[in-house]
This record gives C-alpha cells, structure tokens and sequence, in this order.
C-alpha cells in the first residue's frame, strides 16, 4: 500500500513572473486515492497539469516509480488516465468514438476497449448514449463519458480535475462510487476538488493546495489533529487563512480598489465644495 | 503502436471528424463541382437572356436633322427594322461648331432623356466630301441608363449599316470593289492552319497563363478553415488539453493533423480541378481544347502542387496553433492569404524567355513558374532542379515550424 508511484519533488511552476507552483513536495502511493483540495487559483490544475506531462515544472521534478526505477512523465503518459478541467469532447463525434480515439492511441485493441467501455457505462447508466454524438450532452454526461475515457485504455494512475462539476446530485454520487471502485479495485486516483466533504467521503488522503503550496498532507483525521479541530472545514480555514496572492482574479479587487480610492478622493473633493 | 500508425489514428480521427460537418462537405464537394459549370454555362445564357430581354424593347429617339439636309430614308428604314422609334424635327446648326457643342441640343437632350421622355437624340448634318454622301452626327445619351445605353447601340449598329452602303456605292461609282480598297494584301489560307502548335498546346499555352495561379489561391485558401479548425479551434474547444495527456508525441499530433489538412485542402484541388475540366471538356466544347501536356509535365506539375500543398498547410497550420482563438487565427490568416496568392498574380506575367535562374528559387514564384514551365513542356533540368529543390527545402522548413509551435507549453494555457 506504501510503495511509491509518483514522487514530485520541490517542483515551482511560473509563468511569467507568476508563481503557480512554489516548491510542492509530495508522493502518492499505489492504491490510494488522494483528494487535491484547494480553492480557485490554488494551484490544483497546473500540478494536474504538471504530473502528467502538458506543463513542465519550472523547478523540481516529477517522477514515476516503476518498478523501483524512477521514470520521467513523458515516458510513462500511456499509463496515466486524465479527465482535464474542460472534458474536451469533440461535438460531431459520438462518445464511443471519442473513447476510441484515446484509446487507439493508447495502443489498444478496439474490442478489448469496447468491453471496458460498455461495462463502465453500465455502472454509469449511459449504454445507450454511446452512439450518440455528444454535441447537445448535457454536462453532467459529458464528465461521465471523459471519466470513461480516461479510463477505457486501464491507467495505473486516474487524473481527476473536478470529475463532479456541474453533476447533478445522483450523477455525482455514480462518479463517486465508480472512483471508489476504482481505488478498491488497486487503482491510484488523484481527485481535483474544491468540495472538502466530497473529498472526505472518498479520499483515503488529503492535500491542501493554497497559493501555490502544500499547507497540509495526510488523512482526513490528521488534518483534524493538526489543526485542533472537529470539522474539516474549519481545519482548511484555519490551513488557508492568510490572504490569497495576487493572480488574475484579484485583478478585480484592484480594480475596485482604484475605482474606490477614485471614488473616495472624489467624495474628499465634494466635501470641500470642490469640482463638483 | 508505432509512429505512422499513431499518425494515421489522428488523421483518420480529424477526417471523420471533418466529414460530419455537413456544411463544410457540402461545400467542399458541391461548390467546386458547381462553380465551373455555373461560370461556364449558367453566367452566358444569363447573360444572353439579359441581352433578349433589351433587345425586345423599343426605344425612343429624337432625329434633329439640318433644315437643309434630305431625309436620309436609309437610315430611317434601318432604324425602323431595329424598333427604334423615330421622332424627326429640322433645325438649323451653326457650321462654325462641332454638333457635339451646340449647348442647346445637348441641355435639351439631357432633360428628356434624363425625364424618361426620350432614350437618345441623334443629330444629324450633311458634311464635306466625295463619298456619293457625306453626314456628321452625334449621338447624346446616357451612359448609366440601360434603355439610352441600348439605344445608343442601336443607332451606331445601323449607322454603321449605313456607312457601309454609302461606301458600296462610292467605290461602285468608281469602278472599284471593296476589297481592292480595304483588303490589298490578304492572308491566303486559314489563319489558324498555319499555327504550327497543336490545339491542344495552344490550350496548354493558355492554361499556362492561369492555372498556376488559380491553383495557387485554391491551395491557399482551402487550406484555411481546416487548418484554424484543428488548431485554434481544438484550443478553444478545449479538446486538446485531453489530446496532450496522452501518450501521443507532439510531432506526431502534429503530422497527423497536417496530413488531414493538406488531404481535405488536395482533394479540394482536385475537385475543383475536375470541375474546370468537365467544365472545358463537356461544357465549353468547340470554345476550349483540353491541353496537351507530356507525362513528365504533368508528373512536374502534380509535384509540384504537393510540395506547394505542404508548405503552406504546414505555415497555415503554425500560424493557427499560434493564435490564442479562432478569431485571432481567422484574423491572422486571413490576411496571409495575400502573401501567397499576391506573388502567384505576379509570377502569371514573368517572361519565362531566357528567364533568370533565380526566380526558382524566390518562394511562390518558383512553384507557379514550375507549374508554368511544366504546363508549357519548357522544363530546364536546372530549372527543375532548383524550383523543386527550394520547394522542398520551404516546405521542410515550413513543417518544422509548425512542429515547434506545436511544442510550446501555452498551447494550454491557466495559471489556476
């Protein structure tokens, strides 16, 4: 259950002279399945980004283990299964073919891909949407036919970046059990989400991402214990209480901050009787 | 799975994908088949039926003839066969002007024709001479209005009928004939007999002139949606974060993707190509010859397009996988079409005798002098050499391009 899968080791990533990523260490063991908790602009898609292999850490390094011999991303892609923040379905496509696509590439049979296709859209309840083209799929059945997808080709570790977003609340619970499953199954399966209970519910581990750094690494109960309290909420307030940093979100706050300083200035001038 | 077949993968995938955008097949299959069929046929019978139409009219014109002038009934009788109405009043010219300034006529003319009451005013006078008749005339009309303009057409034709009987007549009365005045020396034979060039080679001269840069602009241009389409449109559709994820190189994502598009944008060529020979061969029969060319000029030819097919789906491609959305690469690339079909124009009037040897090597211009000399059958090795040896060496640069601006890391942009 411990033995290493993937190591990050102190990777940054930058774009510009923004600091996405500062300095994240952690490791995920086979067979777990670790909740990435984090609000917007965490951090929590470029590290999704970074393990497999669409952004290159700036510093630091991500390594698969395989077979106790450590391994760059790039060469060990084809065992990874990622369901990106946009699903990225093709509309005019059906979702088989779309299945089919990554898993041709993946190298595998059609038929065997077929198999493992029709039998997680069983557990899904989307047999019949199989053949149908996913323009007008609502998004709900869009993250359904992405998680298939990521899966289809049998990947030893699951990239998940919010796989519930805009689920309704039974949709949900289906891609929850499934992902359980797989975890039971022996399955590795990192899980992006910005809901602490979905995470609790599912995940044997945690990882709190703030600014761009671990705030905290371990167990549901472990972050209980590390911050003194009984409610995980109030443990990632208290993990995450300093004041966000400055990315493009905040840009509005400094926009509201000059408008008001303007309007501020203005009500100062009216006071004096002044350009009025 | 090895490269060619993962390459393969993504172009079928993009192909399939293409297919079923059934606007853009409709418009790739029927606009070319139609296109020529429609320039060809359908433009001249419209045209014609225009022309029947205007000619069913009558117009109305006013004769203002000299006071002292006989009625020239000839005239009168031709116009009448014509339908042109003809209304006649005398009136009396100062012989010191040009009947073209007398400001009177003209501003009176002006008013009716411009109040719809009359379609033209012919004004008419005897002149000086030893022809059996002599007559100075002036027609006042309107240029951009379609009933004076036929009417104007209509007076010239039958003054010219006219002219020509008063001519007959003249040298009749000298005891000459026609042609011993106007055809002293003559072409004895067919002109186009004594033509040594084929039918065919005339055709293939002609094509020459045009061809290559028709085929220029259709390359360039049908290249352009496919390209923005698996490029900047995969980006904004956010596809291609999920392509990236997997074990696919770039360079072969990208290879696949060039093979799709350069597939879509040839047989674009081609049908469009075969709609212009169908068009030649079945349509405009008697009017255009199929040209001859050699093997080896076709074969030239064919190369040529490909090499020219793969070096602009390859910069049409970086440019699009550059812009951040569909509109910025339609924005972009829209504009870049000029830079390769503004040099295809030029290279149309390059003399190719005794041609330097550097204009095949000058990009665009090499391709479309290549497909000039290969039309022509006027293939220098050297000529050959160089145009298809920078072609490829463009084309090789221009893939290489593309695979880096398929390797840059923004191509999935997010800082969350």
């Amino acid at each position: 259950m411990n033995s290493p899968l993937l190591i990050v080791d102190g990777v940054s990533k930058n774009f510009g002279d923004i600091a996405a990523l500062s300095d994240v260490s952690i490791q995920l063991n086979k067979g777990e399945i670790v909740g990435l908790v984090g609000g917007n602009g965490a951090g929590k898609t470029t590290l999704l980004r970074l393990l497999c292999g669409v952004y290159r850490p700036t510093n630091g390094s991500v390594r698969f283990v395989d077979d106790g011999e450590n391994k760059p991303v790039d060469e060990v892609r084809g065992r990874l299964g990622v369901v990106p923040e946009s699903t990225g379905l093709y509309s005019r496509l059906t979702a088989w073919e779309n299945i089919r696509y990554h898993t041709r590439i993946h190298g595998r049979d059609d038929e065997k891909s077929w198999n493992r296709t029709h039998r997680f859209a069983k557990s899904l309840d989307i047999v019949d949407e199989l053949h149908r083209p996913t323009r007008g799929f609502s998004r709900g059945m869009r993250q359904k036919i992405a998680l298939i997808r990521a899966i289809a080709h049998g990947p030893d570790l699951l990239l998940l970046d919010e796989p519930t977003a805009g689920l309704d609340v039974t949709s949900a619970r289906k891609v929850r059990d499934l992902v359980r499953q797989l975890g039971d199954d022996g399955g590795t399966v990192i899980y992006s989400t910005h809901m602490l209970s979905e995470a609790q519910r599912i995940c044997d581990r945690i990882i709190i991402l703030h600014n761009g750094t671990v705030r905290a690494d371990g167990s549901p109960n472990e972050l209980l214990q590390m911050t003194s309290t009984i409610d995980l909420e109030d443990a990632y307030v208290s993990l995450t209480s300093d004041v966000a940093r400055s990315n493009p979100i905040d840009k509005e706050s400094t926009v509201s901050s000059i408008l008001l300083g303007i309007f501020s200035r203005k009500n100062r001038t009216n006071d004096r009787g002044e350009d009025e | 799975m090895n490269r060619p077949q993962v390459v393969w993968t993504v172009t079928t995938k993009e192909l399939l994908d293409f297919v079923r955008d059934w606007r853009t097949l409709a418009a790739m299959l029927l606009v070319p088949l139609i296109l020529f069929p429609i320039i060809f046929v359908a433009v001249p019978m419209f045209l014609q039926g225009e022309a029947e139409e205007l000619g069913e009219y009558s117009v109305s014109v006013h004769l203002v003839i000299d006071q002292d002038a006989d009625m020239p009934t000839e005239l009168l009788d031709l116009l009448n066969s014509s339908s042109v109405i003809v209304e006649s009043v005398e009136a009396n010219f100062d012989r010191n002007i040009s009947l073209s300034n007398h400001s009177t006529f003209r501003e009176d003319a002006s008013l009716s024709i411009r109040n719809g009451v009359l379609d033209a005013v012919l004004l008419l006078r005897t002149g000086s001479g030893n022809a059996t008749e002599n007559w100075e005339y002036v027609i006042f009309s309107d240029s951009t209005d379609e009933l004076s303009r036929e009417a104007r057409t209509r007076l010239l034709n039958q003054i010219d009928i006219w002219e020509d009987e008063i001519i007959d007549t003249t040298l009749s009365q000298n005891q000459l004939e026609r042609d011993d005045v106007y055809d002293p020396v003559t072409w004895d034979g067919t002109v186009g007999d004594a033509d040594i060039a084929t039918t065919g080679e005339q055709a293939a001269f002609t094509f020459a002139l045009f061809v290559p840069f028709i085929i220029s602009l259709w390359t360039a241009t049908s290249a352009v949606q496919p390209s923005i389409d698996l490029t900047a449109g995969e980006r904004e559709r956010g596809t291609l974060e999920a392509l990236l994820t997997t074990p696919i190189a770039r360079s072969d994502l990208m290879w696949g993707k060039w093979l799709a598009v350069a597939i879509i944008a040839s047989a674009s060529v081609l049908l469009q190509l075969v709609g212009l020979f169908v068009a030649i061969r079945f349509l405009a029969a008697g009017i255009l010859t199929p040209p001859t060319v050699s093997i080896v000029g076709w074969i030239l030819f064919v190369v040529t397009i490909l090499l020219f097919a793969i070096f602009v789906v390859a910069v049409e491609m970086a440019m699009a996988m550059r812009a951040r959305s569909v509109k910025e690469a339609g924005s972009t690339l829209g504009p870049m079409v000029i830079l390769f079909i503004g040099p295809a124009l030029f290279a149309q009037f390059v003399n190719m005798e005794n041609i330097e040897a550097w204009w095949f090597i000058a990009p665009i211009f090499n391709i479309c002098l290549g497909m000039r000399a290969s039309l022509l059958g006027d293939v220098s090795y050297i000529h050959a050499i160089l145009w298809m040896g920078s072609s490829l060496l463009y084309a090789l640069v221009a893939t290489g391009w593309a695979s880096r601006q398929f390797n840059r890391e923004d191509l999935v942009e997010s800082i969350s």
